[in-house]
């Protein structure tokens, strides 16, 4: 049986999306599988990556209109018959939400959570969340001024984290530290800022998907050995803590999680206590690790939705290493201008 | 000690020991990783002392100062 999966987020810039990630794993299943990239750039890489990725096609932005985002994804449909849809990024996650009956009307599925577990896992109630799954969260506080920074800073003392809305993280010593980082990440992603009591330990992450039904299709966790500016993974090992794993499950079974997510946590050097950090709602974009560890979890999910029998063990080594690198493809002109003037990529061989 | 803890570290032969709870890796010199097979084989402080003092050209109390020494570090580490 053949599928054919359109995937997002095929954008694996220096802020790496996990759609590559996802084609490569679908790719190397053994499911026959067609892929389909779904870009918001026709600079996007992904479009190039021809050995994972079979077509690309130009999306309208997801803060534009619903309408036109729709008849977009009806357009690719009438063409490739599209069976799954894997939506890779945050920022799309809240159209899908709001569109996914309209998609499965028409014969595409998708495994996303719903807008209540989307507004669970919030950053700004993260306390709200560990106290749900039995984990601690480290104190902290929204501001979106200079005055709520220094009530914050005051509050939680030094050193503290200071973080963006999106991206960036910085440990502040001092008032003046805090100051300028806060201008820095409010002047690149906006706000609220979040200032964070600082806790001293290693940071860690859980990749899972959830079947909606509070049942885990497989968990892998890593130690993050290295991470860029941004807070990206960069380079990772696999580890195996089951006190960290069982938490998880708690995750997937405490907010009867639906579809792919991340679970990023803090182990504290004195205690070992687990400080929940995060809970991304989609596949991260190392998601080719745990699949190249046996734990293909965009298999999975495309199985699950497919009504195809499924792996759900988590079962891998620990001791393996992801390394992340750059490379470099040198493709014609042509393809760029193929993709920038008719929103699509040639079929292979054309 | 926490010798469920010690049953799964990792150990190799050239000393790199890597902890698959934490992810977290080191490298023990000859002696250390001496001291470190022998607590895996369930052996105490008193007995490794004893090992040790066969096998290396050392007083009883520079022995017991290193089995310790590299103790406490193992606690540091939270690897016992």
């Amino acid at each position: 049986m053949k599928i054919t999966v359109a995937v997002s987020g095929i954008n694996t810039i220096d802020n790496p999306g996990p759609g590559a990630g996802i084609c490569r794993a679908l790719k190397e299943s053994g499911m026959d599988v067609r892929t389909i990239g779904l870009a918001y750039d026709a600079l996007e890489p992904g479009i190039y990556l021809d050995h994972i990725i079979d077509k690309s096609y130009i999306m309208p932005y997801p803060s534009g209109s619903r309408e036109a985002f729709i008849e977009r994804i009806k357009d690719i449909h009438s063409r490739e018959s599209i069976d799954v849809i894997i939506s890779a990024l945050d920022a799309e996650l809240p159209i899908y939400m709001d569109i996914e009956p309209v998609l499965k009307d028409i014969g595409i599925k998708m495994l996303i959570p719903s807008k209540e577990m989307f507004r669970l896992r919030d950053k700004l109630r993260l306390k709200e969340l560990a106290e749900k799954i039995g984990v601690k969260a480290p104190e902290y506080m929204s501001c979106t001024s200079l005055a709520d920074l220094h009530n914050a800073v005051n509050e939680l003392g030094f050193p503290c984290m200071v973080k963006g809305p999106f991206y960036e993280a910085y440990k502040a010593n001092s008032p003046g530290e805090a100051e300028g980082y806060f201008g820095k990440i409010a002047a690149a992603w906006g706000y609220p800022i979040i200032v964070q009591k600082f806790i001293q330990g290693d940071e860690y992450d859980v990749i899972g998907c959830g079947d909606g039904n509070g049942n885990d299709i497989g968990v892998f966790a890593i130690r993050k050995m290295t991470i860029t500016k941004l807070g990206k993974v960069w380079n990772a090992v696999s580890i195996r803590n089951e006190k960290l794993i069982e938490a998880t499950k708690r995750v997937v079974k405490g907010l009867s999680w639906r579809g792919g997510f991340e679970f990023e946590v803090l182990l504290e050097d004195k205690t070992q206590e687990i400080y929940v950090l995060e809970i991304n709602p989609r596949f991260p974009a190392w998601v080719y690790f745990p699949a190249g560890c046996g734990i293909n979890l965009p298999a999975r999910m495309v199985q699950l939705l497919t009504g195809q029998d499924y792996d759900t063990h988590s079962d891998y080594k620990s001791g393996k290493l992801m390394i992340r690198y750059t490379n470099e493809l040198v493709k014609d002109i042509s393809d760029f201008e193929q993709i920038s003037t008719f929103g699509e990529t040639s079929e292979k061989g054309e | 000690m926490d010798k469920d803890k010690l049953a799964v570290l990792a150990v190799s032969e050239s000393g790199f020991i890597f902890d698959p709870v934490t992810g977290h890796s080191y490298t023990a010199n000859a002696t250390g990783l001496k001291i470190l097979e022998l607590l895996k084989a369930g052996k105490e402080p008193d007995e490794i002392r004893s090992v040790l003092l066969d096998e290396y050209d050392s007083t009883e109390d520079e022995v017991s100062v290193d089995i310790n020494d590299f103790i406490e570090n193992l606690k540091k580490y939270f690897l016992i």
